[in-house]
């Protein structure tokens, strides 16, 4: 014989206070775990989601990442014309020459942060297939214009369609706003790369080339013939791998917050299991009574099971939706959060709490409600009738 | 005192319920600690990193940003100044490494001991880093990830000159957080002018090391002045200010990490405040029949109280012992890759030890207070009819 469903139900129901707090003690370990596990996935959509599986970065040998590498304009004509390179309608070469630097913005606060500012030529668009002008237009050649990335938008000042925009050494009209499905060229801006090498005053006039070949068979040929010149001292490398490498600097902040899951995950446990506890410990006679009444151990210990998980998804639906809120309120009051990649330019990431995050964490709340409820509810199923129903 | 027998049978009386709730109390604090010690552990590695008299003299525009080799001399002459040098990224690879390691700087030999006299750099190093053009002074931290020994060759290829080097470490520094490499300056501009060019006609950055801490100010505002301008104008800040616009960026997540500590801290006085009202509940006969036989409100509400905090405070010692030993793993972990690095920079500073001990006493007050209180106040009577 087993015990219907409502009456685990209606022990959570019965005992308002007791219930709420066990279910608010998962509740805040639910919000925490949300928003860190958010925080994580949003940094990982934001590093990881980069790059075009066709594209070679081509850098100077040993440099990992195209800030600090210098480029010669022969090394640049030179890969240009290479065999396995894709091209556009006019028979263009999908190779885009850019030079990248970090200089600071203002934020609006009166803060700086480095910026990474992208030197392009109009090929640019063609070779990042991702990237695309939502708003206003592509920059004109030589005009003082930029175009800045989505993340960028509102950020700084003067970071407004329109406006002008201080950095380096001059101001630059903002024409137009890039969009590439949340990856990183979203906190980037784009500028003519000519005038960027004036500006920034550079020995050589490109930092790194950005190649697309016709075919991933073509593309290991094309990287292979990169490597072997020797005239350059230049090397290739797939821009996925490039940009997952680039997300590595965040490999500190999983490691430190997934630890922090833990531990919260286990202090709540701790608790639950406590509140639990109390709650069969409260029902010793109760219990007695059903043993006597002839409901088996394994149903009672299922029934105390199912309170638990109950109390759990209690917790968890109070969590996520606390969470949420508070990921909203937390963008509204401070935006994007920015985060330093290795090339101490500033990624804006949006805090964005994902259903899989969700998912994770009601995975998270029922374990702990199982954890905590298994002990006692192993407990109540253990007594004997006789011994329960004499402590009554 | 003749209570204590009572409080600790009373804390025995559930050892389970005792040891979850001590459990639950330990993991908050010891979260709440890991936590504060990012921001503390960032402050603290600021101020040992920096100096109060040393100040960074670069373009406006940025870091990347040049300015002209020349303005280092201008800089040297403004009054206060005890010593500077300027600093150019070389951005050499280390070949076994293949790719960029640890920072390494372009320096003016001469000049740069003066201006780091911190850095303990052995005067007959740094003499030997004069004399010879190919020299160069490694951090501790560098020398003893490849296992160099003074004396040794090494070869950079940097990734922003033309022009590789070999060059020949004469000295350390001896912090064991140091990982720059220094190499002499005017061996790279006789090296860049071999291969034709003109030679190193900028500097990265002027650090200056200000003869008094009184003048910084003056210095920073005159170094300003002097390039206003001129094509390369620039901002001069202080070191620690410097060093912290590095992690400036981080404020968002700081915000956030913030935010789920106090989320956690709240946790941690639900769970107690929940173990106090159930063990006061469950004896509220007992407690009743003690008063009946004449213990007054005071010695109730003692009993009850010291046990709520004795209970919270000892979870509160034993979290700040999880946080040392995390953080001592920490930088273990910090230490098996680069990427994971930053963990090293958690340091468990006295301030943070003092805030979690409060923190555990402060909850076992505000869980002991209200239940204990409601037990001391509750009529005689009154259980005794609900529990009889």
């Amino acid at each position: 014989m087993s015990l219907p469903l409502s009456y685990s139900i209606r022990n959570v129901s019965a005992r308002p206070a007791r219930s709420l707090m066990t279910a608010g003690v998962i509740a805040l370990v639910v919000v925490a775990c949300t928003l860190f596990l958010g925080l994580i996935s949003s940094l990982r959509h934001t590093l990881v989601s980069s790059g075009d599986p066709l594209n070679l970065v081509v850098m100077r040998k040993g440099s990992d990442n195209d800030g600090s590498s210098q480029l010669t304009l022969e090394a640049y004509q030179a890969i240009k014309y290479f065999d396995g390179i894709a091209r556009t309608a006019s028979d263009e070469p999908l190779v885009s020459p850019e030079l990248v630097v970090q200089p600071f913005f203002r934020t609006l606060d009166g803060g700086r942060e480095n910026v990474l500012v992208r030197g392009v030529e109009p090929i640019a668009l063609d070779v990042h297939r991702e990237v695309h002008v939502a708003a206003g237009r592509m920059i004109n050649p030589s005009s003082g214009e930029a175009v800045v990335g989505k993340g960028v938008m509102g950020r700084y000042q003067g970071a407004q369609l329109g406006s002008e925009l201080q950095f380096g050494r001059q101001k630059w009209k903002v024409v137009g706003v890039l969009e590439s499905g949340g990856s990183s060229f979203e906190s980037e801006v784009w500028v003519d790369v000519r005038e960027l090498a004036n500006d920034a005053k550079r020995p050589l006039p490109y930092s790194g080339i950005r190649v697309q070949a016709i075919s991933p068979e073509a593309m290991r040929a094309v990287r292979q013939r990169i490597d072997d010149d020797p005239r350059y001292a230049i090397e290739a490398q797939p821009e996925t791998d490039y940009y997952a490498k680039q997300a590595e600097s965040a490999n500190a902040l999983y490691l430190l917050v997934v630890g922090i899951a833990v531990l919260a995950g286990i202090g709540a446990g701790f608790g639950a299991a406590n509140t639990m506890y109390a709650a069969v410990q409260a029902r010793t006679a109760e219990i007695g009574t059903l043993r006597a009444l002839g409901f088996s151990r394994g149903s009672i210990l299922w029934s105390f099971q199912v309170e638990a998980v109950a109390l759990a998804v209690l917790g968890f639906l109070l969590g996520a939706g606390l969470a949420v809120g508070l990921a909203e309120l937390i963008q509204v009051l401070i935006g994007g959060v920015g985060f330093s990649a290795r090339t101490f330019t500033t990624n804006v990431v949006t805090l964005r709490v994902s259903l899989g995050d969700l998912a994770t964490a009601l995975v998270l709340a029922v374990i702990i409600g199982l954890a905590g409820g298994l002990g006692p509810a192993w407990r109540a199923a253990r007594l004997r009738p006789i011994e329960a129903l004499r402590k009554a | 005192m003749k209570y204590f027998g009572l409080i600790r049978a009373n804390l025995g009386r559930n050892k389970l319920r005792t040891a979850l709730t001590g459990g639950a109390i330990m993991l908050a604090v010891a979260l709440v600690c890991i936590l504060l010690t990012m921001p503390a552990g960032m402050n603290a590695l600021l101020d040992t990193i920096s100096s109060n008299t040393r100040i960074s003299v670069h373009n406006k525009a940025g870091i990347v940003y040049s300015m002209p080799y020349a303005f280092t001399r201008k800089v040297r002459a403004i009054d206060g100044v005890a010593a500077a040098v300027g600093m150019t990224w070389y951005g050499g690879a280390y070949e076994e490494a293949g790719r960029v390691t640890f920072p390494n700087f372009a320096v003016e030999a001469e000049y740069v001991g003066d201006v780091y006299p911190d850095y303990k750099i052995d005067p007959q190093q740094l003499a030997d880093f004069k004399r010879y053009r190919d020299g160069a002074i490694v951090g501790r931290q560098t020398m003893k990830k490849y296992g160099w020994k003074i004396g040794d060759r090494i070869t950079l290829k940097s990734t922003v000159w033309p022009a590789d080097l070999d060059v020949r470490i004469v000295g350390e520094i001896t912090n064991e957080r140091a990982p720059m490499l220094w190499l002499n300056r005017e061996y790279l501009d006789e090296a860049l002018k071999a291969r034709g060019g003109s030679g190193l006609g900028i500097v990265g950055v002027v650090w200056v090391r200000a003869a008094d801490p009184a003048r910084v100010n003056a210095i920073m505002r005159t170094a300003d002045e002097l390039s206003r301008n001129s094509e390369a104008e620039t901002a001069s800040e202080t070191e620690k200010s410097f060093f912290s616009n590095f992690f400036g960026s981080l404020q968002g997540f700081v915000t956030i990490i913030l935010i789920v500590t106090g989320l956690v801290a709240l946790c941690i006085v639900f769970i107690a405040a929940n173990t106090a009202s159930m063990a006061v509940r469950e004896r509220s006969g007992e407690l009743a029949v003690m008063k009946a036989m004449g213990f007054t409100r005071g010695i109730i509400f003692g009993t009850l109280f010291t046990e709520a905090v004795l209970l919270s405070s000892v979870a509160g010692f034993l979290g700040v012992g999880l946080t040392l030993g995390l953080t001592k793993l920490l930088s273990a972990a910090a230490g098996w890759n680069d990427t994971l690095g930053p963990l090293g920079a958690f340091i468990v500073t006295v301030p943070v030890i003092v805030e979690g001990i409060f923190l555990s006493l402060f909850v076992g007050m505000l869980a002991g207070f209200v239940p204990s209180w409601g037990a001391a106040r509750k009529p005689v009577v009154q259980i005794l009819h609900e529990v009889f």
